[in-house]
């Protein structure tokens, strides 16, 4: 019996074969993981009728883990999206997006080491919008005290727990004094547990001018939904795009580790794309299981075949295909542990 | 030369209003309220919210994160008038404690109010 069983999820697009690198990666660390392959999106319309077959949801609800590739969300066909259904289904309401800088991306950064913790699960994003009249659209933010807690909870534990300093809040609390106020308290109400964590609050629009300024000043950051989700893409800005930008989406129960880069159809079957995101994703995944060793190991690999710039994949100058760079991260990682 | 409001305003289109139905926002703390179809006159509960996730009918994971306050869609069963929606509210509030209710309409034939994951 295997150590570990994670469902994989390789998703659309470039999705299997990104997926299929990280794979090859994965096992060649050594861990010892049984994968349970399912399938998602637009292919699954066709078979079971929906983006997300509850084959998928069962897999995942056995597994408590998963790994998953790109998906591509129809706009305007009336489908639900896959990624929000499984956010709500499993209530993965901590979204964990780290982004530090990568030498070979040559940054004009010194520093560069944020984890944010985005809440995933409410304010605007809870769906409840109305025409209130024919001139007028209204949608609700909803944010609650128990949400709040919660991933202010998070955040400081995971901090404490991987050896960071300093949590910053971040919110719009002189305006939306009642939804972002209630965001806010819950934060400091939370860092009480935490008296060895420094934490402080920073107003979002400060936050955005501050981190393009000089991001080397933030450690981690804790946002409601709408906020987290622009900042955490500005944050893969300023590491260089979201190709090297890893994410998770964990709940109380299971976590759902992915990049959060699109399924680039376009090039699809091609074996052009970097696979880095979901490989860094991958590396979070083996942390989160206890393998931090070989997600060191990993990790270093990477590093260094990225640092030579020999094999690696046209978006950061190179011309190797998506697992030519993934068996040189391998060869990296064998004469490393020799 | 008309200003940019006055110009915005020019290019209001007026649509087709319908009422179908009301979402109202009950609060208890007795877990997913439960109605009788057409206990409050004629209107039949489509589906009820907690923070946006849909709890019923139909699955609702034990990890959900639930509040005191339910979104609870009411659609009409036949078409309804203004006072049909205040009495429906009337006699709900004998039996429930409500913090707001939002009429739905449909434009021109379209629903002018969003689904629930």
């Amino acid at each position: 019996m295997a150590k570990h069983v994670v469902t994989m999820i390789p998703g659309e697009g470039t999705g299997p074969e990104i997926c299929e690198a990280v794979r090859m990666v994965i096992d060649a660390s050594g861990v010892d993981i049984k994968w349970e392959y399912e399938d998602i999106g637009l292919d699954c319309l066709e078979k079971y009728g929906t983006l997300l077959p509850e084959k998928t949801i069962q897999s995942i609800a056995k597994n408590k883990v998963a790994l998953k590739g790109p998906t591509t969300t129809p706009i305007g066909t009336g489908h639900k999206s896959a990624n929000v259904t499984l956010r709500k289904v499993f209530d993965l309401y901590a979204n964990v997006r780290p982004v530090r800088l990568i030498p070979a991306l040559k940054r004009p950064w010194d520093k560069l080491d944020i984890i944010n913790f985005r809440e995933n699960t409410e304010d605007s994003y809870a769906a409840i919008e109305h025409m209130v009249s024919d001139e007028v659209a209204q949608c609700l933010k909803v944010i609650t005290w128990p949400g709040s807690y919660r991933i202010a909870d998070f955040a400081l534990k995971w901090a404490r727990d991987n050896g960071r300093k300093k949590v910053l809040c971040v919110h719009k609390a002189n305006i939306m004094k009642m939804t972002d106020g209630l965001f806010l308290e819950a934060f400091r109400e939370a860092a009480k547990k935490y008296p060895d964590i420094e934490t402080g609050d920073i107003i979002v629009d400060n936050c955005a001018m501050q981190l393009v300024r000089n991001p080397g000043q933030f450690d981690c950051l804790v946002l409601p939904n709408l906020y987290g989700d622009i900042l955490t893409d500005l944050c893969a800005g300023l590491m260089g795009g979201l190709g090297f930008a890893p994410g998770a989406n964990v709940g109380d129960n299971c976590a759902i580790f992915e990049a959060v880069h699109g399924s680039a159809p376009k090039y699809a079957g091609m074996k052009k794309v970097n696979p880095s995101a979901v490989l860094i994703s991958g590396v979070m995944m083996l942390r989160w299981l206890g393998e931090k060793e070989a997600a060191d190991r990993i990790e270093k690999a990477m590093y260094a075949v990225l640092d030579e710039g020999k094999t690696v994949t046209y978006d950061v100058g190179g011309t190797a295909k998506t697992d030519e760079y993934a068996q040189a991260i391998i060869d990296k990682m064998r004469a490393g542990t020799k | 030369m008309p200003t940019f409001t006055q110009e915005a305003i020019a290019t209001k289109k007026k649509k087709k209003i319908e009422l179908v139905g009301v979402d109202l926002y009950i609060i208890t703390d007795k877990g997913i309220p439960q109605f009788a179809d057409g206990e409050f006159g004629p209107f039949k509960c489509e589906f009820i919210s907690n923070r946006g996730t849909k709890v019923w009918p139909g699955f609702v994971s034990p990890d959900l994160l639930m509040v005191n306050w339910y979104r609870c869609r009411f659609m009409a069963t036949k078409p309804i008038k203004d006072h049909e929606v205040a009495d429906f509210l009337v006699q709900l509030s004998k039996k429930w404690e409500w913090s707001a209710a939002q009429k739905l309409w449909n434009y021109d034939g379209e629903a002018g109010y969003s689904k629930a994951y």
